[in-house]
């Protein structure tokens, strides 16, 4: 579906943020963006939505370059949920904020409000509808900000850091929101420092390190396989992938603390309850 | 005397009426504590009132009250009581105000009327804690947020403050720039003796540097102490369960009545002593 | 000049305005403004200031000629032009020769203006870029959800009219920090510190002697 083609970029009076980039992204994935900071991942997906057009190189969608619109063309496609959900509000209430997007399209009034509709309802905020923004808490900001992407019904949708700042609680929510969406087809692009969600969450994962692409695989083969320089990539392995990768023989490919305390337990000869993976 | 102590301390904000609900709490000196709980549970708060900030900038209603090295906080003006402990909060970019770094870190000094030698002298220190020598006249705005917060950080040392408290430092860092930050805090905790308190969401990141913790809900103190006796209650009474690291949650998920496992803090540790309880058969040759 | 104290190049500065205002005569205008452009390159500024130079030019040539349909003798609209663009690039070539928080210390140590009011203009300065920042971010945020810039301008004031509330808003949250950052950090004491290099040194009371001469030159002369 969304083709990047050997793409390059500098920006202006830098160094090239990438390096002859290549990926190709399928309907419906669910696909984690990994690597430190200045390595290339919020430029690449910038390029993704059109924000900037690569040096060489291209972005196809469909077949086609995605740059012949602009972002606000390919904002019908890719939608974009920025770090900052503060950046991304400026209206009064929650309905007319994710309104904003189908007002801008030629659509007739009846399919507007039925895009606000269906993207409050997908999001679970429309209790709040009415409700001023900024008085709300910054997880509902962060799914206002995506609500107001899902608006004009996009086919993928690519999240900037969505977790940073949020508690625990706050960050389960989000990734079951995420993944009811990819459920419903939608596919998802996540730029994350978390190891755990990208384990837990991700089926693929492309890792990016001084601007080039180093991996772009299964998740949990990019920290079971030792060869895998993730410490020099920035990355980290979640101490489950660690302590799974040494015991694989017994436990199989695991990818949360559960499924390992279950398969671990039942190796030990204890029983398991079967949702919280406790030994009974 | 301990480094901060609140004494069945209530605070309400001006305007939302929330805050805090009778806390009770010691931090020893020279710990290194992690401050948890989720959002809006009273961690910013706790920071506030541990910088005087509450009640003195946000006006609002409090009882009770909170010592800091000894002093009742109510008794001092803000900046008093911010030479002896600095604040790093969590939107650090905007707690920055000078135009380059030298003039940033040393701006406090400079408002307290300190001598323009002794001032070159310990703006030299701050950025040598936390390397950043050699950037004296760099402006704020070419340095990367790492970078920002580490500057941050110099400029609160250079009162030389006996505490440090810090809201949410790694928010905007990658696991890296994280790493770095708390061996910085853990090497001006251990070496300097500085009391550390750190409010943040990433657990597993402060596991292997700090001793204490406390946790927050809905503005009352859940639970204190070591670790490993916070990470065991928070799953025993499933307050902010799924904040606790994944290996302390493994830990819990295995552990029965007869098999217990020591406080691990790798993942190694972690393999090692689950290897040593498989039955002999299963066990893995895990050589040194 | 940047190697002179920062107050003597604001009364430098201010001198040459004195100057401009007494001087009608282009020639000698002329002479100034080619003096100060090539101070300007000197300094190194001039490269990043041509675009604004420029536009500056244009701006002086049209003052000159709107005043021509109104009988006023050539030299002097022309000299009118001058003084525009010689006082402008006065304070343009103070402004790149002399760093803000130095002249801030100025003005507060040596001629006794309130810190507060200084620190707003180091504040401003330090915060611009941020908001510029923002308000990108926000016109980016719209344009990914369909926003285009529109032709037609009322629409485009409309559009622009969005940014306003979210970066007001976010200039109100980081003065609060700011403020906290102040108050921390014992902002507003009777007694203050500057570690600026401020003194004056035998170049600078060389260049007031100059001043002296040169405007009662000016004053005698003209």
């Amino acid at each position: 579906m969304l083709e990047i083609q050997q793409v390059s970029f500098a920006y202006p009076g830098h160094a090239p943020a990438l390096k002859n980039v290549s990926l190709s992204i399928q309907a419906g994935e669910f696909i984690g963006l990994a690597g430190r900071n200045g390595s290339g991942k919020t430029t690449l997906t910038r390029l993704m939505v059109g924000l900037g057009k690569p040096a060489s190189g291209q972005v196809m969608l469909d077949g086609k370059p995605a740059n012949d619109g602009g972002p606000a063309v390919m904002a019908r496609s890719v939608g974009y949920v920025f770090q900052n959900p503060d950046r991304q509000i400026f209206r009064d209430t929650v309905a007319s904020e994710v309104a904003y997007g189908p007002e801008q399209m030629d659509w007739s009034d009846d399919e507007r409000q039925v895009a606000v509709d269906d993207a409050l309802a997908m999001t679970g905020l429309i209790e709040v509808a009415q409700a001023y923004p900024r008085g709300l808490a910054r997880s509902f900001r962060q799914r206002i900000a995506i609500a107001s992407a899902l608006a004009l019904k996009p086919r993928l949708l690519i999240l900037d850091e969505p977790t940073s700042g949020q508690d625990a609680e706050e960050k389960k929510q989000l990734m079951q929101l995420l993944g009811k969406l990819n459920g419903q087809g939608i596919g998802v692009i996540l730029v994350t420092h978390d190891m755990e969600m990208l384990l837990e969450h991700t089926r693929r994962t492309v890792v990016l390190h001084q601007g080039e692409k180093v991996y772009d695989g299964a998740t949990q083969e990019l920290f079971a396989n030792p060869s895998h320089d993730v410490g020099a990539w920035g990355l980290r392995v979640p101490d489950v992938a660690a302590i799974a990768a040494k015991f694989a023989k017994i436990t199989g490919a695991v990818r949360s603390v559960e499924e390992l305390a279950a398969s671990i337990n039942h190796q030990l000869g204890g029983k398991t309850d079967e949702k919280s993976g406790a030994s009974v | 005397m301990d480094a901060v102590q609140f004494e069945d301390f209530s605070y309400h904000y001006p305007k939302t009426g929330t805050g805090l609900d009778q806390v009770t709490l010691s931090i020893p000196v020279g710990s290194f504590t992690v401050l948890a709980g989720a959002n809006g549970s009273g961690k910013t708060t706790l920071c506030m009132a541990m910088t005087g900030l509450v009640p003195h900038f946000f006006g609002g209603s409090m009882s009770g009250q909170v010592r800091v090295e000894g002093q009742v906080t109510t008794d001092r003006p803000v900046s008093d009581i911010a030479a002896g402990v600095g604040f790093v909060m969590e939107d650090y970019e905007s707690q920055l105000v000078a135009l380059t770094v030298f003039d940033e870190v040393a701006f406090a000094l400079e408002n307290m009327a300190v001598s323009s030698a002794l001032i070159r002298e310990r703006v030299a220190e701050a950025l040598a804690a936390v390397g950043l020598t050699g950037l004296e006249d760099r402006e704020l705005s070419a340095l990367s947020g790492g970078q920002k917060q580490r500057l941050a950080v110099a400029s609160v040392l250079a009162s030389q403050p006996k505490i440090l408290v810090l809201d949410e430092p790694t928010s905007a860092l990658d696991p890296e720039g994280s790493e770095e930050l708390y061996s910085l805090l853990a090497q001006l905790n251990k070496e300097k003796g500085i009391t550390v308190i750190v409010a943040d969401h990433d657990l597993a990141q402060a596991l292997p540097h700090a001793d204490r913790m406390v946790v927050m809900e809905a503005g009352r103190v859940a639970f204190t102490g070591t670790l490993d006796e916070v990470f065991a209650r928070m799953l025993s009474e499933q307050i902010y369960a799924s904040a606790v690291p994944a290996l302390r949650r493994l830990k819990a998920a295995l552990e029965t009545e007869t098999r217990k496992f020591s406080p691990w803090t790798s993942a190694d540790e972690a393999v090692a002593e689950i290897n040593a309880s498989l039955p002999p058969m299963r066990r893995l040759s895990l050589s040194a | 000049m940047k190697s002179l104290a920062p107050l003597c190049n604001l009364l430098l500065t201010i001198a040459v305005s004195v100057w401009t205002v007494l001087i009608w005569d282009p020639a000698s205008l002329a002479v100034m403004l080619a003096v100060q452009i090539a101070l300007l390159a000197y300094a190194g500024q001039l490269r990043k200031l041509v675009k604004g130079l420029l536009g500056l030019l244009m701006v002086a040539a049209f003052f000159s000629v709107i005043q021509l349909p109104f009988d006023v003798p050539v030299p002097i609209a022309v000299a009118s032009g001058l003084k525009m663009m010689v006082m402008t690039v006065a304070v343009l070539l103070m402004l790149g020769t002399t760093r803000l928080p130095s002249l801030t210390a100025a003005l507060v140590s040596q001629v006794k203006i309130p810190y507060e009011y200084a620190f707003m203009f180091t504040s401003a300065l330090r915060f611009m870029p941020d908001f510029i920042a923002e308000s990108h971010a926000v016109r980016e945020a719209q344009i990914c959800r369909g926003y285009v810039q529109s032709r037609n301008p009322l629409k485009r004031i409309v559009a622009y009219a969005a940014l306003v509330e979210p970066m007001v808003l976010r200039a109100i949250t980081r003065s609060e920090t700011m403020a906290m950052s102040l108050e921390l950090r014992g902002f507003g004491g009777v007694r203050r510190t500057f570690t600026q290099q401020i003194a004056f040194a035998g170049r600078d009371y060389l260049v007031l002697a100059l001043i002296a001469v040169i405007t009662a030159a000016v004053i005698r002369y003209r």
